[in-house]
């Protein structure tokens, strides 16, 4: 018995070690190799000997992203490790995973801090819990910026966001030409009380709703970001109210999946919304299944926000709130950005 | 058969059928206040949108069963299902596919099973630690994006054979399985042994180990599967996806009358638990409840379920004392059987 528990602990503990290096082993790939060449090309050319560029003081960001696991959240990570090997030779950046728990990226703030990080990179997983730590960073001496998401009280630390309402506004905007008078709708939201869905919701209200008392909203539900969990909905209304003439997510997963539900039960007209870009609502409009989606995009997100990050490390500027332009997506330029999704390997 | 036979045969009828009238009550209630509910369509809708989970519950049915329970579940069949959806983008062959999933379901359910009879893991902690590492290794191979463009995959999960959704045909078979293996087997009948007592099991000449290392095999194989049907309904590989299936399927088991404290719980039971909740979902949907109310409702039903699973315990417990030996006898009996003949 005890042989086996050990070696069970044994087993365990070189499957830990393993996945370990092999998580590890592939970010250096990424961003290390690239960060190298760049760095030698620009060394190359420029005028400085090399002994004063040792000498030079490099910058450490620790980016603590909301969680790994979310498809967002991995482009966005991935593109702020990009943009710094790619134009910032003096700065590294450390990936940590959040997992979507509050006690776990506070967690991270604060071994940053023990670490002496130069800077916090923080996707903020709920605006509210991570005002403390934050601020305690700051107290340290840790410039924090946050990206994609903001924190309350946030007088002290640098923010980079998409306007959420904007995001649905666009959206909202196209639907009041499209959406025929007397219209009916279903509304597909994100998880409850989260801010993103909640602000996209009022975008939605203030720039349709609010213009189209004719429209009926026939049903409501929370489909948790969840392709499946949209989809099922939209069977169950389908069945109910036959006749649907929108469907309206505050996100593009959820959007898809009600599609899917609607492409089924052979409803090809359907006007569809959603919010994000992703790569499969980018292929949904184009192939015109889809009406339009905003695009929340990860590399001007992670481009201002490792702009900023800098400039505050090295004192060359204050903080700021910068809010990020939104393209809409439709039917015409939907090509450009399925080109993007490639490059940034999202579509394979 | 004595009285105490016609007793017996008594009250587990009452216990057993109990589930199909509280399956057919509701059936008759969504029925009157939605004029829709029993249109073909939707009642195929039902079916396709249970179908999944169904599937998995069967998993469970047979784990709790055995005294045993799979919270890897969820995160399987998204590993299983997103390896299944990349060997067919790569081959373009709908059965290597197949094959791929259950393959993974399997292999990732021989570790449970490995953990638990050789390592005597406690079956929560084994599975645990896989719902962690599957879910991670299935983030790991797709960088956490979602795979697109699946092609004909879909078809699986999308398509019908006549009115019949394919994944409906799926549950079917999985359900006679189950209840094939539940009735008429050896295995089955170790199932109950192992888990009603493991010391009266071995003692009866049962190999433990040997049961529910089978139970978690055939568990990886229904995991498996539905991790195929599960993408090929999304149409995309989500590496994100069946997040907590593992708890609406064990839900179904439970209100199916599975009790958690092992030896009891049939095939049929966990289909009725699995057509409750389905109904549940579908007729607040139907009427357009609120979606917080959604959650209240849903809550309380599984508050009954396991109240009604405590008090069915309790009632057997009395007369587990009466019936132990007895129980013994036959199962030691049942057990040597196949060998006498």
């Amino acid at each position: 018995m005890k042989s086996m528990k050990k070696l069970m602990a044994v087993m365990m503990g070189s499957m830990l070690a393993l996945s370990l290096t092999v998580g590890c082993g592939a970010e250096p790939k990424a961003g290390g190799t690239a960060e190298t060449t760049t760095a030698a090309e620009e060394t190359k050319p420029a005028e400085e000997a090399k002994p004063a560029e040792e000498a030079q003081k490099t910058y450490k960001i620790a980016y603590i992203a909301r969680a790994q696991s979310d498809s967002f959240a991995a482009w966005l990570a991935n593109a702020v490790k990009d943009e710094v090997a790619k134009n910032y030779k003096d700065v590294t950046v450390d990936v940590f995973d959040g997992e979507s728990k509050n006690e776990v990226i506070a967690s991270h703030i604060e071994n940053a801090v023990t670490k002496q990080y130069d800077a916090i990179l923080l996707q903020p997983y709920d605006s509210e819990a991570q005002v403390a730590p934050a601020m305690e960073a700051m107290d340290a001496g840790v410039q924090v910026v946050t990206v994609n998401n903001r924190i309350n009280d946030n007088d002290r630390a640098g923010a980079i966001d998409a306007d959420p309402v904007a995001q649905a506004a666009k959206n909202a905007e196209l639907a009041f030409e499209q959406i025929p008078q007397n219209g009916k709708v279903v509304v597909l939201m994100g998880p409850a009380g989260n801010m993103h869905s909640d602000k996209r919701r009022i975008g939605w209200q203030q720039s349709f709703f609010d213009k189209r008392p004719d429209v009926k909203i026939l049903d409501e539900q929370i489909a948790n970001w969840n392709k499946d969990e949209a989809m099922r909905f939209m069977e169950d209304w389908i069945q109910t109210y036959g006749e649907i003439d929108a469907i309206i997510s505050m996100n593009d997963n959820m959007a898809v999946g009600a599609l899917e539900a609607a492409k089924a039960a052979g409803m090809t007209d359907i006007l569809s919304y959603g919010v994000d870009g992703t790569a499969e609502a980018c292929l949904a409009i184009q192939a015109g299944e889809m009406t339009s989606t905003t695009l929340q995009s990860a590399y001007a997100l992670a481009e201002e926000a490792v702009k900023l990050t800098y400039k505050l490390m090295t004192g060359a500027g204050e903080r700021e709130t910068i809010l990020v332009d939104c393209p809409l997506i439709t039917k015409e330029n939907a090509q450009e950005y399925i080109d993007l999704h490639k490059k940034a390997g999202n579509l394979k | 058969m004595n009285s105490k036979g016609v007793n017996q045969w008594w009250a587990k009828a009452t216990s057993k059928y109990s589930i199909y009238i509280v399956l057919i009550a509701m059936f008759i209630v969504c029925s009157v206040i939605s004029p829709v509910f029993l249109s073909t369509k939707n009642i195929t809708n039902i079916s396709r949108q249970i179908s999944i989970t169904t599937i998995i519950a069967f998993g469970e049915t047979l784990l709790i069963i055995c005294g045993l329970i799979d919270l890897s579940a969820g995160s399987v069949l998204a590993l299983s299902g997103v390896l299944s959806v990349a060997a067919y983008k790569m081959t373009g062959s709908m059965q290597i596919a197949m094959v791929v999933g259950v393959s993974v379901g399997v292999f990732c359910n021989a570790i449970n099973g490995i953990l638990v009879t050789k390592f005597k893991t406690p079956p929560f902690i084994a599975t645990l630690a896989m719902q962690t590492a599957a879910r991670g290794a299935a983030l790991l191979y797709t960088d956490g994006q979602n795979i697109y463009q699946i092609g004909e995959y879909k078809a699986l999960g999308q398509n019908s054979i006549g009115i019949i959704p394919i994944p409906v045909i799926f549950m079917i078979g999985t359900t006679l399985m189950t209840w094939y293996m539940l009735n008429h087997t050896k295995f089955g009948r170790h199932l109950y042994a192992v888990g009603g007592s493991e010391e009266a099991a071995r003692a009866s000449g049962v190999n433990n180990n040997k049961t529910k290392m089978t139970a978690y095999l055939i568990n990886g194989l229904f995991v498996g599967v539905a991790g195929v049907l599960f993408m090929s309904r999304v149409n995309a590989g989500l590496p994100n996806g069946g997040i907590g299936a593992e708890f609406e399927a064990m839900t179904s088991a439970i209100i199916g009358g599975t009790s958690f404290s092992g030896g009891i719980g049939t095939a049929m039971g966990t289909l009725a638990g699995a057509f409750i909740m389905g109904f549940v979902n579908n007729i607040m949907n139907l009427l357009g409840v609120q979606s917080y109310m959604q959650q209240i409702v849903k809550g309380i039903i599984i508050a009954l379920a396991v109240v009604y699973d405590i008090r069915s315990k309790t009632k057997r417990d009395k007369k587990k004392q009466g019936n132990i030996n007895e129980k013994l006898v036959d199962s030691s009996n049942k057990a040597k059987e196949p060998g006498a003949l």
